[in-house]
């Protein structure tokens, strides 16, 4: 039994998507050149960074998974977001990797490429970036539906025609006003997604009481709950994985960095980062603890899939009127994600994958339309493939591991391209390889049953360690093996 | 342990309502600069 009332939650709901769309397609004006449409223009200034980045890097997909995380593995579950916080302060306050970056003036990561290790590197890099990042991005309509299906309390046919309205929604203001509508939108979402997540938090705790929370995670797991290397089913590996993970997040997942290059400049560009870096903390804390609260207020039997504790208990305890305000948060949460994620992958399929195909010279008018298109063609993507593809495992590991496809070797291409001479091609071409190497394998024989057993007796850590060290080391020998041009 | 989760949850949900209210004061100003100082560009 849910409380979503169509009358009073709906018509918060209404107002909320309303104004969200007038207010992303009124400025559209403003775009007049690719890179407004891009990287707006490059005028964006820390408060409205710290929001958006905060906005984008908050989906639904990313409440289901951290609130999965608290159900499987209590307060431990969170360890992800520390260690993002601690990578993105640590960056901000180095401007490791990212302040040559952005002093580079480029629009996307593998245009910085290019400068080192030539043109087909750059078109490589681009294909890997998208590769990972559609993958990645392919599950998180299916994921929002589910969500919202559970908390609102629809028929779980109606999945499949919200999330396609709220993609074309989505869509339509993207499409019309790029970065600028998904900055200014962001701004908005951030301050009803905040409010909502707020709200509820302070529901729940009140209602399941902190010491019913800690006694839950207690009987559970244990000192394993509290304490990520005594979990049994976390461990060093865990850890490991998710700090070169969070790491190379913070240095290369494409909308965080789209944040850093349409900065007005670097310094910019890491007040954003050191601005935002503790709201990757409440990112897995908050939605965590919703998590924990639904492991202590459902019976066992009563939950057949963890991804789907949180939003029953949602559905339970939230009352009329603030479940409206919870309904709009998690929409603004979701709609500011798919946005940012369309747009900024995107930016790379015409900035760099079709870059050799281009003619010189061609118009700003053209160019703003072949990336309308862009957005358009990933919008039917996500469609597509978020209605078929099967998922095993948790959530955050899925994402961890179609992510790594491309995060372990940008990282190390970045790192390298940044600060050490004899980088090379040959270096980037095994290191692309090797890191994409891995996390494909592993994805394969997770999903054939004569070695699915295998796949789960490995893990997914491992896996995604070993992409990272094997980048790594790919390209060290292949930059020492290539003949230097003086020989 | 305990404790220092309590403490965790408590930074964040007073940091996370701090920030909320700042970034809306202070962001919807920086649209505001954005926007001008994308106008006056393309009326250059």
């Amino acid at each position: 039994m849910t409380h979503f009332s169509w009358l009073y939650d709906g018509s918060i709901v209404g107002v909320y998507l309303l104004a969200t769309m007038i207010i992303g397609i009124m400025v559209r004006k403003y775009v007049g050149k690719v890179e407004h449409f891009l990287v707006a223009g490059r005028e964006m200034n820390v408060y409205l960074g710290i929001a958006s980045l905060a906005a984008t890097e908050f989906g639904i997909v990313t409440c289901m998974y951290t609130a999965q995380n608290g159900y499987q593995y209590g307060f431990a579950g969170t360890t992800p977001g520390i260690l993002q916080a601690l990578a993105m302060l640590i960056v901000g306050v180095t401007g490791f990797c990212v302040r040559p970056l952005r002093d580079s003036g480029v629009m996307t990561i593998p245009e910085l490429f290019e400068k080192k290790f030539g043109q087909r590197i750059r078109w490589a890099a681009g294909v890997v970036i998208v590769l990972g990042g559609l993958l990645n991005m392919g599950v998180f309509l299916r994921t929002g539906g589910e969500f919202l299906v559970t908390v609102c309390g629809f028929d779980a046919k109606y999945l499949e025609i919200a999330m396609t309205l709220l993609l074309v929604f989505v869509a339509v203001y993207t499409i019309l006003g790029g970065m600028l509508s998904v900055l200014v939108t962001d701004f908005l979402q951030f301050v009803v997604m905040s409010g909502g997540l707020l709200a509820v938090t302070i529901l729940i705790i009140v209602k399941v009481g902190w010491g019913n929370l800690v006694s839950t995670v207690q009987t559970n797991f244990g000192a394993g709950g509290f304490n990520p290397f005594v979990n049994d089913k976390m461990g060093w590996q865990f850890v490991m994985f998710n700090a070169l993970l969070n790491l190379a997040v913070v240095l290369t997942w494409q909308t965080t960095i789209a944040r850093l290059l349409s900065a007005k400049d670097t310094k910019t560009g890491l007040k954003v980062y050191k601005g935002t870096a503790f709201f990757f903390v409440c990112r897995f804390l908050i939605p965590g603890i919703w998590g924990i609260a639904a492991l202590a207020m459902l019976a066992p039997g009563a939950v057949t899939n963890s991804l789907h504790a949180m939003p029953m208990l949602l559905s339970m305890i939230v009352p009329v009127g603030l479940m409206g305000i919870l309904v709009a948060a998690m929409l603004a949460a979701d709609m500011s994600t798919d946005a940012s994620y369309m747009l900024t992958w995107g930016s790379v399929i015409y900035n760099d994958i079709l870059a050799p195909f281009r003619k010189k010279g061609t118009s700003e008018k053209r160019g703003i339309l072949w990336n309308r298109m862009i957005v358009g063609f990933i919008g039917i993507f996500l469609l597509v493939y978020g209605l078929w593809y099967p998922l095993k495992g948790d959530l955050w590991t899925y994402l961890g591991v179609t992510g790594t496809i491309y995060l372990a070797s940008m990282s190390v291409l970045l790192v390298a391209c940044c600060y050490w001479k004899k980088a090379n091609s040959w270096g980037a071409t095994a290191a692309i390889f090797l890191g994409a190497l891995f996390p494909i394998a592993f994805l394969v024989i997770e999903q054939l049953p004569a070695t699915a057993g295998f796949a789960k007796k490995v893990g997914p850590y491992y896996s995604g360690i070993a992409a990272y060290v094997f980048a790594g080391i790919g390209m060290v020998i292949g930059s020492y093996l290539k003949p230097s041009s003086k020989q | 342990m305990h404790t220092l989760w309590l403490v965790i949850t408590l930074a964040a949900l007073v940091w996370y309502s701090t920030i909320t209210v700042y970034v809306a004061i202070k962001g919807f100003a920086d649209i505001k600069s954005m926007l001008k100082r994308l106008e006056d560009q393309s009326k250059a």
